[in-house]
């Protein structure tokens, strides 16, 4: 047999080894679990405030740790810093490129991050002065999808070249590239002890992966289109995702397989974004068809509705406080609910 | 042999395939049953400190407009 073939074998086998191991554990539903939890209540929350000020479609948006500021990134061409408690603007930073796809603010809220179509990821310090660029992270051979800073030094980001890659903000150099999707990595997310990350991809997986040593430790299959967002549970220990076939996944790290489903025969919208309430009871995911649909993330049911959107709400975020949740649209409006 | 050309390119790749196999199946996996109760348990936990479940009373809500009442 030529070394192809017994390579194949071998991963052939492997993979009926790792099916095997998770059937074996596989031995309840997460509904069954769930059966003797009270239902989540009802859930009506109003929009309390709309930020107007872009004037093309939102694609990104991320709340400082501060639970008041956020940035948001629109095709536009601008960054947007708002102060959400009086829903004034607070800093407009204009980008090179106007083919945002994403943004992140630093949890000590000196730096933001973007980037798109352009390949690269560039921060910017907006404590300074005036808002300075402080690198132009060029290495991704694709677009940028997604980037989350761990601190004022280091960044991870997702490409369309199917790589993640951990920034050293200091030199602006890559210090671990993670390797293993055959797919475009669209979304990812820090565990919350910053151990670990997940990312999604156009290969319909997710991955988790060692921060420090680039490993890839598990591999999370099922969805059967891309997967374009992505949140762990605040638990640490299980993992959200939405995709392109309409519905999302939880997925428990520790038992290494999908213990939950979210979806709905009425719904044949793709899923562009996901968050989460600060129990993780609920899931707020947004849809290619304007809504925001709440799910219990326990029961699977749907508990609830944001619509207000005139177009597909393309990001969403819940602060660290829990205090409401706030959608993106490309009718370029952010609106904060609760 | 057979007349195939295997481009090294796909060998390596196949190899690397098989490397990241090796390393999830060596995985211990707990049962679901344990991580779904564990699951379940965080969530009940934290339930009463989430404000989107419990509610947000007008005066503690940053994001709610404060309107003054005018006293005709």
């Amino acid at each position: 047999m030529g070394e192809m073939d017994t390579l194949k074998k071998e991963a052939d086998g492997l993979k009926a080894q790792i099916e095997a191991a998770r059937k074996a554990v596989n031995d309840t539903t997460m509904a069954a679990v769930a059966s003797g939890v009270a239902a989540a209540p009802r859930v009506q929350l109003k929009n309390r405030k709309t930020l107007k000020g872009h004037l093309a479609k939102i694609y990104g948006l991320h709340w400082s740790a501060d639970n008041r500021h956020m940035v948001s990134a629109s095709q536009d061409g601008k960054l947007l810093i708002w102060d959400t408690y009086t829903g004034n603007k607070v800093y407009a930073i204009p980008l090179k490129s106007s083919w945002v796809m994403s943004c992140s603010m630093a949890p000590s809220g000196n730096l933001v991050a973007s980037g798109g179509l352009d390949n690269m990821c560039t921060v910017v310090n907006i404590k300074a002065a005036s808002p300075k660029t402080l690198r132009e992270l060029d290495a991704h051979e694709g677009y940028l999808s997604h980037s989350r800073f761990l601190s004022d030094t280091e960044l991870l980001t997702a490409s369309g070249d199917t790589t993640c890659c951990l920034w050293d903000l200091e030199t602006g150099k890559q210090k671990v590239i993670y390797k293993s999707h055959v797919g475009d990595c669209m979304c990812l997310a820090v565990s919350p002890d910053q151990n670990t990350f997940i990312s999604g991809a156009c290969d319909s997986t997710a991955k988790l992966w060692d921060i420090r040593d680039g490993g890839c430790k598990q591999t999370f299959i099922g969805h059967t289109s891309d997967i374009n967002a992505i949140a762990f549970y605040p638990s640490g220990t299980a993992v959200i995702t939405g995709s392109d076939d309409c519905t999302l996944k939880m997925y428990d790290l520790r038992a290494d397989q999908e213990v939950n489903g979210y979806q709905d025969a009425a719904l044949n919208a793709g899923v562009t974004s996901v968050s989460l309430s600060s129990s993780g009871r609920l899931i707020f995911a947004g849809y290619d068809n304007f809504n925001c649909n709440i799910w219990d993330s326990l029961k699977a049911e749907k508990v609830g509705v944001l619509s207000g959107h005139d177009n597909r709400v393309s990001c969403i975020g819940v602060p660290d406080d829990g205090l409401g949740v706030c959608t993106g649209s490309w009718d370029s409006f952010l609106k904060i609910w609760n | 042999m057979s007349g195939k050309v295997c481009s090294s390119n796909s060998v390596v790749q196949a190899r690397r395939t098989v490397e990241q196999l090796r390393v999830e199946a060596s995985m211990e996996r707990i049962k679901i049953s344990t991580a779904a109760a564990q699951l379940v348990q965080y969530c009940q936990e934290h339930s009463r400190s989430d404000p989107l479940l419990t509610g947000i009373s007008a005066s503690s809500n940053p994001f709610k407009d404060k309107k003054t009442c005018v006293l005709l």
